[in-house]
C-alpha cells in the first residue's frame, strides 16, 4: 500500500465518521450581550456577559463559558487564549478579565457548554479609556 | 484533548489549506499574493449554503470549492499571461477588490428573530452548523484532517504524474516548457483552478470553525502568510507548506510571552531563514536526501526481515 493510498483511506474513513455521526439540530441558540470596561491596567479589561435564549430570552444559566478573543485583521495571528467566565451576581450572567496584546478591534468569542453547545461572536472595539461597539464604518472610509 | 489544543491543530490544518493552494502556484512558478480572496469565496458560500440555504456541511464545502475554483478559472485567463511582479500585484489587486465587494455584499435573512447572513463590513456570523448538528470539536478536528489528508495524497499523486511534471517544468522554464509542446496557458489556469478549490476548501471550513467571518480577515496579510509558508517549509513536497504552517502558528503560540511584539520577531526568524536556505527547510535536495535515506532503512528492515527467514529454512 503506497502512502497516497493510506493517506486516502485515512480521509476517507475520518470524513465518513464526521459526517455520519451529525445528529439531530440543537434546538436552543444562544444570544449574548457583552459589556466591557478598562480596569486601569494597561490592556486589561473586566467583560460582564449576559446570555439568553434567542428564541425565548430566557436567561442561560447552567452552562460553561470559555471567553477567547482574536483580531479579526490578523487572524490567528493575535489572540487570548480562551479562559473560564465566572457566573455573576445576576441569572444569565458572567464575568471575566480579558488581558489583550494590543488595542484596536477584538473578536471575542464565547463557547457555551453544558446546557447549550454553542459559539457566539461580538466584534467591539478596545482603546485605553473606552470599549465600545465597532463604529459602522461605509466601505469607502475603510480604504484609507 | 485539551479544547485549545484542539482549537490551534484545527487552525494549523484550515491555514494548511490556503498555504498549499500558494504552494502550488508557486511550483508553476508564479507568486500569487491573492489566494486569500478564493480562501474568502468558499468562507462566504460554504457559510451561506448551510446558515441561509440549510444544506449540509458536505454540500457546502463542495459549492466553496467550486466557487473558488470558478473564481481562480475566471482571474487566470486574463491574469495567467502575466509575468513575475506584474502577476503578484494583479493577484493582490483582485484579492483586495474580492475583499472590498464583500465589504458591500449584504444579504440576511431574519433565523430565530435574528437577522443572519453577511453585512458587509459588519461581517457574518452564526455559522452555526456545527453546534446545530453536534459535531464537537475532536470531530471537527478530524474532519479537517481527513480532507487535508485526502489533499496531500492528491499532491503526492500528482507529483508523480505527468501533470505534475508539466507543472514543475513550467514552474522551471515556461519558454522551454512551451518548445517541448506543453500547453503553458491552459496547464496555468488548471493550476490555478485547483489551487481555487483547494482553499475555497479551507475556508468553507475556516468559516464553520470560527462561525464568524468578515472582510478584514482576508486582507492582503493572509495572502502574504499563505506564501510565506511555502517559502519558509520548503518547495520540494506538499509537506513543506505544511511544515511553514506548523512552525508560523507553532512559534507564534510558543512565544506567546511577546504579546504584541510576536509578529515582529516571527517576521525576524523568518527573514533569517531566507537567507540561509532560499527554497526553504524542506527543499528538493533535502527531500531527495530523505527519500534515499528512507529507502536505505526500508531496504535494511526488508533484509533483516528476510534473514532469520533465511536462516531458519
Amino acid at each position: 500500500m503506497t502512502a497516497a493510498t493510506r493517506l486516502q483511506l485515512f480521509s476517507a474513513l475520518t470524513i465518513a465518521v464526521c459526517f455520519a455521526d451529525a445528529l439531530s439540530a440543537a434546538e436552543v441558540r444562544a444570544k449574548a450581550d457583552v459589556t466591557c470596561q478598562p480596569t486601569g491596567i494597561s490592556l486589561q479589561y473586566d467583560c460582564s456577559i449576559r446570555l439568553t435564549q434567542a428564541r425565548t430570552g430566557v436567561p442561560l444559566t447552567d452552562v460553561t463559558v470559555m471567553v477567547g478573543a482574536d483580531m479579526p485583521s490578523m487572524p490567528m495571528m493575535h489572540n487570548v487564549r480562551p479562559m473560564k467566565a465566572t457566573a455573576g451576581r445576576e441569572s444569565g450572567s458572567y464575568e471575566i478579565r480579558l488581558d489583550l496584546e494590543m488595542t484596536g478591534d477584538w473578536a471575542v468569542r464565547l463557547d457555551l457548554t453544558g446546557e447549550v453547545r454553542d459559539r457566539v461572536v461580538k466584534v467591539l472595539r478596545f482603546e485605553q479609556d473606552r470599549v465600545g461597539p465597532t463604529p459602522a464604518k461605509a466601505p469607502s472610509q475603510n480604504k484609507h | 484533548m485539551d479544547d485549545y489544543l484542539i482549537g490551534v491543530l484545527s487552525n494549523i490544518g484550515v491555514i494548511s489549506f490556503l498555504a498549499l493552494s500558494a504552494y502550488l502556484l508557486l511550483l508553476t512558478g508564479e507568486i500569487s499574493f491573492g489566494q486569500q480572496a478564493f480562501f474568502a469565496i468558499g468562507a462566504y458560500a460554504a457559510g451561506i449554503a448551510t446558515a441561509l440555504w440549510g444544506w449540509s456541511l458536505a454540500a457546502a464545502l463542495v459549492w466553496g470549492a467550486a466557487t473558488g475554483a470558478a473564481a481562480a478559472v475566471l482571474v487566470g485567463v486574463p491574469t495567467l499571461r502575466l509575468h513575475g511582479l506584474y502577476f503578484a500585484i494583479a493577484t493582490l489587486a483582485f484579492a483586495e477588490m474580492v475583499r472590498l465587494l464583500f465589504e458591500l455584499f449584504r444579504y440576511q435573512i431574519p433565523i430565530d428573530g435574528e437577522l443572519v447572513g453577511p453585512n458587509g463590513v459588519d461581517g457574518f456570523g452564526n455559522i452555526r452548523y456545527i453546534f446545530e448538528n453536534d459535531i464537537g470539536p475532536l470531530q471537527f478536528l478530524l474532519l479537517i484532517y481527513g480532507l487535508l489528508a485526502a489533499a496531500l495524497a492528491g499532491f503526492m499523486v500528482l507529483e508523480r504524474s505527468r501533470l505534475g511534471v508539466i507543472f514543475r517544468m513550467i514552474g522551471e522554464d515556461e519558454v522551454l516548457a512551451e518548445m517541448h509542446g506543453v500547453a503553458v496557458a491552459r496547464h496555468k489556469v488548471l493550476a490555478a483552478g485547483i489551487a481555487g478549490a483547494i482553499a475555497g476548501v479551507g475556508g468553507g471550513l475556516y468559516a464553520h470553525l470560527t462561525t464568524y467571518v468578515e472582510p478584514r480577515i482576508f486582507d492582503v496579510m493572509l495572502g502574504v502568510h499563505s506564501l510565506a509558508y511555502g517559502l519558509i517549509g520548503g518547495l520540494g513536497t506538499a509537506f513543506g507548506p505544511l511544515l511553514g504552517v506548523l512552525i508560523d502558528i507553532g512559534v507564534l503560540e510558543s512565544i506567546r510571552a511577546f504579546a504584541g511584539y510576536r509578529m515582529i520577531i516571527f517576521g525576524g526568524l523568518v527573514a533569517i531563514l531566507l537567507i540561509f536556505r532560499p527554497r526553504g527547510l524542506l527543499d528538493e535536495f533535502v527531500v531527495h536526501q530523505i527519500g534515499r535515506a528512507w529507502r536505505r532503512v526500508w531496504d535494511l528492515v526488508l533484509r533483516s526481515a528476510r534473514q532469520p527467514a533465511a536462516s531458519g529454512g
